[in-house]
């Protein structure tokens, strides 16, 4: 009996501070104006595990809202893995379609579940209310340091010639974020995208593993994850998903469009609401996520996880949405994957 | 400088008081993570992440990194300590690298072995630590340059000889042992394929789209069932209350330990240093292997000392070797060292291939920490295995309700739906009716760890050679493989057309 005790004590010591440090119980004036949201402590929720990047974003967020008193309610982050995100966006857009005190963290997935074939997700975007993007990252094309490929138009054209004898590797399933990566460039140079090998690992650092030990020619990855490799001289960066070249370790990488590939392809990450969420609660999320991305604290995290800063409001973020939307459709259908 | 330089300066970076503390805080709590069935090294380290951060908020960047290292590693390797403890006493694995120590660990329990059981796990896990510094210290580089060059074809057939050497977790009857391997493999195929992405067996549920989770299965077959087979045969049942015995393991277990300990260690860590391979694999491989080179594989699954001493070995030096590929490439080969990796990028220490040249400090601090977290575990755990193991004295009565309670609790913490509990029940009850009628669980979980691996890597091998079926013969590596698992099969059926005895088919 004594180890029961014991036990519940250390689990109890284990979850309580963690979820302490999560959480704020601070007093001071809120930001909501005449509308009294937030009556109750708040939910955010990342349909991950813990460890990943939704994870880390929900975190930060909480965080950070937490430390400058912005939400004077306690926030606490609630994992719900499973099916990429699928799994809680359908409960999310069931059963909490109306609790203004349970947001989401997401990105491109949100979209890409919902439109493509295998492993469908009957719900997107639409079924929630999308509150803000806070961060963006890109995707990059990589080649081992002593690959024969020295640009990424020398890549595309071998994969032309004879899409068999390139490999193709990235971190997640086909039909998700690095393949939709790995294949945007040749769709973009005339290749059809369904000739081109790609070989999917569990997750990132697997593939890079892949590509250092041989095992793949050239791999698409988040372009955050590359800097130090490309420091230590193990690879070669061809070519990065963004409109401008990004800062940094990665400031000599050119763009796809800078190749002569009229592509580009955003791996944001952003915060959504409810579907029927109260139009007093959107108000406050509008105004307390504006306050957050002026936030001095806001900006020194981001600096920290090596995220770039990107703000849009909700209605920018929902038009961008939209964009998105019909690239991610347009990409899928050119794999034959779309639902 | 040479590596003896910087293991000296990494010493005197641990022994500071207050990384000293970190280091017993870390393998405190790991001790405790590993016991509890669900709270899993992966989600201990995740959640003790904010902790550390708090805990080190005053310090300098670089010595903060350091401390809260050291103490989430002590976290993860605390773990693959206390992981031992429930197999043993409760046939409840508490991680799934310890699923293979239920198999001789409850028995030894049962005969009232416990202490002998659970020191000898203490002790073979403390070796293992060693060999793995050792290891970690020597052989870093050169290692991680190899492990690279494992790639799918290489994978494809080391999962293959873990797969035809299934012999070697077989109970009474070897073909009872295939039924249940290819039970696993076809549960593993539950869930969206990895390589296609193609959903197989969903029926459009979400929450089969993840597929089957390892731990449910392995927690509901072994824990639950034997929970079950207790309440169904309560009469049998007044005499198995077994007297805990004694702690300090006699002259003859240490003997017949030593072996598989030091054999244990070195394969499991050579196999974590592969990334995606694991403990859990390394536990699985080194108990098949004990079983075939011993003299007796008739006692094991029996309470076989040498089948707790080799998994609780390896799984542990199987987490040093995970530190390699982590340390010198940035490549984390599995969940919790993934979730080290971000710990470090939080303190804006990037583990790759600068780690050791930009951040010595970090580096050979933990290295030094490491060896002091493993004394500091056998002295915290041997004192302990007396105390824990008066579990198995408590009446059933008591007993059973803790044992579900567990397994209910540690997998609704790590699956967070209640499908899994319902998952749960399910497999406690094929548990229990497989178990009674003779055939192996083991090979299931070992199926269903390794199907989709194999399969996986299959594939990719098979995009990358174009559909070629030879490049598993014409990569040496993968060749060889393939030849003992060939071997493997065979030579065992030879032996009995030439009309030998051979143990490993005809043991009952």
């Amino acid at each position: 009996m004594k180890k029961v005790n014991w036990k519940n004590w250390l689990l109890a010591g284990i979850l309580i501070p963690s979820l302490a440090a999560c959480s704020t119980s601070g007093t001071s004036s809120n930001n909501a104006g005449d509308s009294d949201y937030p009556k109750k402590s708040i939910t955010v929720v990342a349909p991950s595990g813990a460890g990943g990047g939704w994870d880390l974003t929900a975190r930060s967020l909480t965080k950070v809202l937490g430390e400058t008193k912005l939400v004077d309610q306690t926030m606490t982050v609630e994992n719900k893995p499973g099916g990429g995100g699928a799994v809680y966006l359908a409960e999310y857009a069931t059963q909490h379609k109306k609790d203004d005190y349970k947001l989401y963290v997401n990105s491109p997935p949100i979209l890409i579940n919902n439109l493509k074939k295998e492993g469908n997700s009957p719900y997107g975007y639409k079924n929630t209310t999308p509150l803000a993007q806070l961060t963006k990252d890109f995707g990059a094309i990589v080649v081992k340091e002593d690959s024969k490929y020295n640009s990424l138009k020398e890549l595309m054209d071998a994969v032309k010639k004879d899409p068999k004898s390139v490999t193709a590797a990235g971190g997640s399933a086909p039909g998700s974020m690095d393949h939709l990566v790995a294949v945007l460039p040749a769709y973009k140079s005339g290749v059809d995208p369904k000739t081109v090998k790609y070989v999917s690992y569990d997750g990132g650092g697997e593939a890079i593993a892949a590509l250092l030990g041989g095992n793949a020619d050239y791999i698409a990855t988040d372009a955050s994850a590359v800097g130090e490799y490309l420091k230590a001289g193990k690879v070669k960066v061809l070519g990065i998903s963004s409109t401008e070249r990004l800062k940094g370790d990665l400031a000599e990488v050119p763009t796809f469009k800078e190749e002569g590939i009229d592509a580009d392809f955003t791996i944001w990450r952003g915060i959504f609401g409810p579907k029927e969420m109260s139009d007093s609660a959107k108000d406050y999320w509008a105004k307390t996520l504006k306050d957050l991305n002026d936030s001095k604290k806001w900006q020194a995290e981001l600096e920290r996880n090596g995220w770039e800063a990107e703000f849009k409001d909700a209605e920018e973020f929902t038009s961008f949405l939209e964009d998105q939307e019909k690239q991610v459709e347009d990409l899928l259908k050119s794999l034959g994957m779309n639902k | 400088m040479g590596v003896m330089d910087f293991l000296m300066q990494g010493f005197q970076t641990a022994i500071q008081p207050e990384n000293l503390f970190f280091a017993f805080i870390g393998v405190l709590i790991g001790t405790a993570v590993g016991v509890l069935p669900g709270i899993g090294p992966m989600s201990g380290v995740a959640l003790l992440i904010p902790v550390t951060a708090t805990l080190t908020g005053g310090m300098e960047p670089s010595a903060a990194a350091t401390s809260s290292i050291i103490l989430l590693a002590g976290v993860y390797y605390g773990a693959m300590y206390g992981g031992s403890t429930t197999s043993i006493l409760l046939n409840t694995p508490g991680e799934s690298s310890s699923v293979v120590t239920t198999l001789d660990g409850y028995q030894m329990a049962k005969q009232g072995r416990a202490g002998s059981a659970l020191s000898i796990a203490a002790i073979g896990s403390f070796a293992a630590g060693i060999v793995s510094i050792i290891g970690l210290a020597l052989l870093a580089n050169p290692l991680s340059e190899m492990a690279l060059k494992f790639g799918p074809a290489e994978y494809f057939s080391l999962m293959l000889l873990g797969l035809a050497a299934v012999s070697g977790l077989a109970g009474g009857s070897i073909t009872k042992a295939w039924m249940m391997t290819v039970t696993g493999l076809l549960l593993a195929t539950i869930g969206i394929d990895a390589v296609s992405g193609v959903a197989r067996f969903t029926y459009e549920i979400p929450v089969l789209f993840g597929g089957l989770e390892f731990l449910t299965v392995a927690v509901g077959l072994f824990a639950l069932g034997e929970v079950f087979k207790t309440i169904l045969h309560k009469e049998d049942d007044q005499e198995r209350v077994a007297k805990v015995g004694r702690v300090i393991p006699s002259r003859t277990d240490l003997k017949e330990s030593a072996g598989p300990i030091a054999r244990g260690s070195i394969l499991g860590f050579f196999i974590g240093v592969l990334p995606g391979a694991g403990a859990t694999l390394a536990s699985f491989f080194s108990y098949i292997a004990e079983k075939k080179l011993s003299k007796t594989p008739e006692k094991f699954g029996k309470g076989a000392i040498a089948g707790v001493a080799a998994p609780e070995s390896a799984n542990n030096a199987a987490s040093g070797g995970a530190m390699i590929p982590l340390l010198t490439l940035g490549i984390p080969g599995s969940g919790t060292t993934a979730i080290l990796m971000g710990a470090l990028i939080m303190y804006n220490v990037q583990p790759g291939p600068l780690l050791f040249s930009d951040h010595p400090d970090v580096a050979w601090g933990l290295i030094a920490s490491m060896f002091i977290g493993n004394l500091m575990l056998l002295i915290l755990n041997m004192p302990l295995v007396k105390v824990f193991a008066k579990i198995i004295e408590t009446p059933p009565k008591y007993l059973l309700p803790i044992i579900i309670a567990i397994s209910v609790f540690g997998v609704y913490a790590v699956q967070v739906t209640t499908f899994d509990l319902y998952l749960l029940i399910g497999f406690g009850l094929a548990g229990y009716l497989l178990a009674k009628n003779d055939y192996p669980l083991a090979p299931l979980v070992l199926g269903l760890v390794l199907g989709p691996m194999i399969e996986n890597n299959m594939r990719r091998a098979l995009t990358t050679s174009n559909g070629d079926f030879m490049v598993f013969i014409e990569n040496p590596i993968s060749a060889i493989f393939l030849v003992c698992s060939v071997l493997w099969i065979l030579i065992p059926f030879l032996l009995k057309l030439k009309g030998k005895n051979v143990v490993v088919n005809v043991e009952g």
